[in-house]
């Protein structure tokens, strides 16, 4: 075969391989549900302002607590604000966070876990001691200590996060690194006179990339709730940005008045843990398939 | 199945015994909380922060201090303002300058600091008026010369100068408490949060942070007896969460927040009496005239053009409170009639413009409850649409009520925040806080005008209405020229409570601890 078939026949198997996986989950009804879920809300996220003319901060409060109508597709609050555009723009701050701190967290947990796992004993030692002493910390106590000296914004919302999953992530890279470093593969590698740089990121990150993905996209929703959780406290994404949490404590203080505005800040949460949890577990399930049989 | 001594045990006698075991006990708990019927749950939108009533940050601490520590009177419940003897068996104004006072006769320190003598007395006040203490409410015995002592009970207090606000806002305050002199000297002058000797009708038993504090009835206390065993106080900073709280019987009593007001008036919780009082409190907008981009006058004038009030207003409390035109209530004294700057978005933009601040981005520092969060983002709309971006910093209690003062370096950095203060029915009380003394205490405009310390010295002892009336309009023009200030509104205090509870409540809905009993 010449190297321009070998070139053009990569990508075909690429996307046959992304195919059968995605069959796979569809063939698993949680799986279905979990993607159908994900993407209702990602598409919702990223159209949103086509799907809605209101802009989620516009005041009106001569409208405050209007019902569900054709006007207001779940009614206003108590300031007016349409909610249906409120959810839908929450859910771009949501992903945005979830993507954006669980990417972060992702490249510093490989990086530390690979110079872990492959560096010299002390420094291991000295970077478990660190993740053991980060993830000794009570998550939520955690982010409102940080949040109570950084003051709430996004950003602070997004170190929290990085911050608590990063220990997480560099241990199972550091010991799957630790595992593959003495493979004869690698020993192979070295002996050719590869550079460390090389077997980290050509014959080591490879093999150990797999689980950690499937982890990262079930923390997507640990991630969502941590945003709205600190946002619900008022210490999360600032006013007047439409946050999940910010709309769900709206809803509380104001739940004589109108019950619906709860439903609208907590369905989408509900409904984005439900489904990256089922996506996650599935594939999970398509990657390692003696877990389910174990199951 | 178990047979012995001719008892059966079976296993459906064993659930039946324990099922009655259970419903007995339930009986009988009820029974006897019922008999005792003495536990009251209030609610208060603060906690402690110290027990020292001469640098007490907030109302909540005022309402504890004043039950477990007596003052030389206390204010009454009812629908217009008064007060009655709490530690003295007779008090009286024998001219403008001279105040005698006896005190009853077997009023004890807890913890074994002895009887409360006059000398006491002069110790408590003194040490409130004196300067040196720099205790924020000096300013409630400016006139103070000093308390002379006769015997052991009896004695006179001087003053330099003849004091109006002396039986309104001084006398049935905190500021007349008399604390132990002993036990301040051997605490190094100040009390914490640590209650000793103690001497009210109440003791306080124990205090958790952010939960709730214990006052059990003081058995030495042999005079007007509270009418509950125990008074709970639990701080919630939100007046919804504190409806919440009613609603699922976790209270007895609790101020409602303004917005709620018409809705529990039309429809209330079970066997709950709903009220609204005027309030004597006042809202306000306030920019720190030091701090950038604020000590630039024009920008603070264009936010003032900028803010529209009743909007603000309407959105917060749901149409429920009025705008004000300052920060003394109507019915007081020296309230006027209307704003100086009235809402102006053009005047505002073109200010915005000529202080060369257009897109300028500041901090809006609020306390983290629902109406100031609410009133926050309209004054944030507002402000964007003439050109200034706000960022709204929501802080908790304790956070908050330090944000202005000296100890924190956050007072020079501090460029706007919506506040709240409470109010005691003389205007002197209101205008106390904004003199340049008061910078680094409760100050946090660092509003400093020369005139308005003048006026609000001449305002305390002056004794004719008419004049003072001229006196304390003309503060809070002085005030708003300054550019520090938006004023918003008084509110209206809603409070609700249980129909076994006789709530004592001052006209404007603060409660007194000692005066609630079982209805």
């Amino acid at each position: 075969m010449s190297e321009q078939a070998l070139i053009e026949r990569q990508p075909r198997e690429r996307i046959g391989k992304a195919g059968r996986v995605l069959r796979r989950i569809l063939r698993e009804p949680l799986g279905a549900f979990g993607l159908t879920l994900v993407v209702i809300v990602v598409l919702s996220a990223l159209f949103a302002d086509v799907l809605t003319s209101y802009p989620p901060t516009k005041l009106a409060p001569a409208e405050r607590f209007a019902p569900a109508s054709l006007q207001h597709l779940l009614g206003t609050d108590h300031l007016g604000r349409d909610l249906f555009s409120r959810v839908l723009h929450g859910g771009r701050i949501a992903l945005a966070i979830a993507l954006g701190a669980t990417g972060l967290s992702l490249i510093g947990g490989i990086v530390l876990g690979l110079i872990a796992g492959y560096g010299p004993r002390w420094l291991d030692n000295l970077m478990l001691l660190l993740f053991d002493a980060i993830k000794s910390f009570p998550t939520v106590m955690l982010a409102l200590t940080l949040v109570t000296l950084t003051g709430p914004s996004l950003l602070a919302v997004l170190i929290v996060v990085v911050l608590v999953n990063v220990p997480g992530y560099a241990r199972i890279i550091r010991t799957q690194t630790l595992v593959l470093k003495s493979a004869e593969h690698v020993m192979a590698a070295r002996s050719m006179g590869a550079s460390t740089a090389r077997i980290l990121t050509v014959h080591i990150l490879p093999n150990v990339i797999g689980p950690i993905l499937i982890l990262a996209s079930m923390d997507i929703p640990v991630v969502v709730a941590i945003e709205a959780g600190l946002s619900f406290l008022g210490l999360g994404v600032r006013p007047p940005l439409p946050s999940w949490g910010a709309i769900l404590n709206d809803g509380f203080v104001n739940i004589r008045d109108s019950y619906w505005i709860v439903v609208a800040g907590g369905l989408p949460i509900i409904l984005t843990t439900l489904g990256f949890t089922f996506l996650g577990e599935t594939l999970r399930d398509v990657f390692d398939p003696r877990l389910k049989r174990r199951e | 199945m178990i047979k012995a001594a001719n008892i059966n045990i079976t296993r459906r006698g064993v659930l039946a015994g324990a099922g009655a075991l259970g419903l007995a006990s339930l009986i009988y708990s009820t029974k006897r909380s019922q008999a005792a019927g003495s536990v009251l749950r209030v609610r208060s939108y603060g906690d402690i922060q110290t027990l020292d009533p001469a640098f007490r940050l907030a109302a909540p601490e005022g309402d504890i201090t004043n039950v477990i520590f007596a003052g030389l009177v206390v204010a009454t419940p009812g629908d217009s303002w008064g007060w009655k003897p709490m530690a003295v068996e007779k008090i009286e104004q024998l001219d403008p300058l001279t105040i005698a006072f006896k005190l009853r006769d077997n009023i004890g320190f807890t913890d074994g600091f002895g009887q409360m003598t006059a000398e006491d007395v002069k110790f408590s006040i003194e040490r409130l008026a004196d300067p040196a203490n720099k205790s924020p409410y000096a300013g409630d015995w400016a006139t103070l010369k000093e308390v002379e002592v006769k015997d052991k009970l009896s004695g006179i207090i001087h003053l330099n100068k003849a004091f109006a606000p002396l039986w309104t806002s001084t006398l049935p305050t905190p500021s007349s408490t008399i604390l132990s002199k002993r036990a301040v000297t051997e605490a190094g002058g100040k009390l914490g949060v640590k209650p000793v000797a103690q001497s009210g009708p109440y003791l306080l038993k124990e205090w958790t942070p952010k939960q709730r504090t214990v006052l059990v009835r003081n058995p030495d206390w042999k005079y007007e007896q509270g009418g509950y065993d125990e008074i709970h106080v639990h701080p919630i900073e939100d007046e919804k969460t504190a409806e919440l709280g009613y609603e699922a019987g976790d209270l007895d009593y609790t101020w409602t927040s303004v917005s709620s007001i018409k809705r529990l008036k039309e429809t209330p919780p079970a066997d709950t009496v709903v009220v609204e009082k005027p309030s004597l409190a006042f809202v306000w907008l306030g920019m720190n005239q030091i701090a950038a981009p604020f000590d630039n006058p024009d920008l603070r004038r264009a936010v003032q053009y900028g803010v529209d009030r009743k909007a603000v207003v309407d959105a917060a409390y749901f149409g429920a409170a009025a705008t004000s035109t300052g920060i003394i209530a109507p019915g007081l004294i020296g309230h006027r009639e209307k704003n100086l700057f009235e809402y102006d978005p053009d005047k505002a933009r073109e200010l915005v413009n000529k202080a060369g601040a257009s897109g300028v981005t500041v901090t809006l520092d609020i306390l983290n409850k629902a109406e100031r969060l609410s009133a926050a983002q309209v004054v944030q709309a507002n402000l964007q649409d003439i050109g200034i971006n706000v960022e709204i910093k929501q802080n908790d209690s304790g956070t908050f009520w330090t944000l202005g003062s000296k100890q924190n370096p956050y007072y020079k950095k501090l460029q706007m925040v919506l506040s709240r203060f409470s109010m005691q029915p003389d205007p002197s009380w209101a205008t106390e806080w904004y003199t340049t003394s008061q910078i680094g205490e409760w100050n946090w405009e660092q509003f400093s005008s020369a005139e308005f310390d003048k006026l609000v010295t001449e305002g305390k002892i002056e004794l004719d209405p008419a004049k003072r009336d001229v006196m304390y309009k003309k503060m809070q023009d002085l005030m708003e020229e300054s550019g520090c200030y938006v004023f918003l509104t008084h509110e209206v205090t809603g409070v609700m409570y249980r129909k076994s509870v006789a709530a004592g409540l001052k006209p404007n809905g603060e409660p007194c601890f000692a005066d609630f009993k079982p209805a």
